[in-house]
């Protein structure tokens, strides 16, 4: 029970932050460099990656894990609109894709999921991050009916969202190396 | 998987990173011995050589090449012998 509760707390605490860090700080950002985009999506959609990395790490327990960040970052965006069925579907989404992907994957055939025997692939994690970028963006899309130059939007940030994280996450491991 | 392996898998996840982005400090048998030296760490304090050699990661690396990469993490101070027990034994440090 303690391991679970842990479990979400982290995974969507991260997600949490990952979502501030993308509204509150990348996106004005963004506005500030590229006044001249239209889409109002964040070209660095760091909680892609959160959703990624917590898949590869929890599998299906990510879906619950993150179910409590995700919720909180769609109301504190949408407000009470948070219940209408398309934020809803949304979210199901949103913490349901990639933990989906990694195990049709191992079902057919190649298993990503961490090991102690052997060194994860980062290119193929890269690479499920691709995939589950595109399937996430068309559903969201679907769902919420946007335009073809927000499907684009989504892409980009999820795939350059997931690349940033992990490196964020690599120079934070070095810097904490470094102080011990 | 407790949260300290989640952390270790993230951090072999990372590892795989630099490698492919060329950032890395070690060789690839220099990693690998490393690699294998935290798995069996969990398990003891100290690694020995023995334990080490038989690690599914390093079982392919020859003997010469295994004590060269061995020499080469107690240099850079990945590992360090243990002072108190015989030789062949080792403590594993965090990468600096």
């Amino acid at each position: 029970m303690h391991k679970w509760a842990s479990d979400t707390f982290y995974a969507s605490l991260a997600y949490v932050v990952a979502s501030f860090l993308t509204f509150e700080v990348l996106m004005p950002l963004q506005n500030v460099f590229f006044p001249e985009y239209p889409s109002r999506a964040s070209l660095l959609f760091l909680p892609h990656g959160v959703r990624v990395l917590a898949a590869w790490l929890l599998g299906w327990r990510s879906i619950y894990a993150l179910l409590p960040g995700v919720f909180i970052v769609f109301a504190f965006l949408g407000g009470s609109d948070v219940f209408l069925p398309s934020r809803l579907m949304a979210i199901a989404i949103a913490v349901t894709t990639v933990p989906a992907v990694f195990y049709l994957l191992k079902w057919v055939g190649w298993d990503l999921f961490p090991r102690t025997d052997r060194k994860p692939c980062w290119s193929c994690i890269m690479g499920v991050g691709v995939i589950t970028s595109f399937l996430v963006a068309g559903l969201t899309n679907l769902v919420f009916g946007s335009a073809r130059v927000e499907y684009v939007a989504y892409l980009i940030g999820d795939i350059s969202g997931l690349f940033f994280l992990m490196l964020g996450l690599y120079f934070a491991f070095r810097f904490a190396d470094s102080r011990t | 998987m407790t949260e300290i392996s989640k952390l270790t898998e993230l951090r072999k996840l990372m590892q795989s990173m630099e490698r492919t982005l060329g950032l890395e400090q070690l060789s690839p048998v220099e990693r690998d011995i490393y690699y294998a030296a935290e798995e069996l760490s969990k398990a003891d304090q100290e690694v020995r050589t023995f334990g080490l050699i038989e690690h599914t990661l390093v079982q392919s690396v020859s003997r010469p090449t295994f004590f060269r990469a061995l020499k080469s993490l107690v240099q850079k101070g990945y590992l360090s012998q243990s002072g108190s027990a015989n030789r062949g034994r080792y403590i594993v440090h965090a990468p600096r």
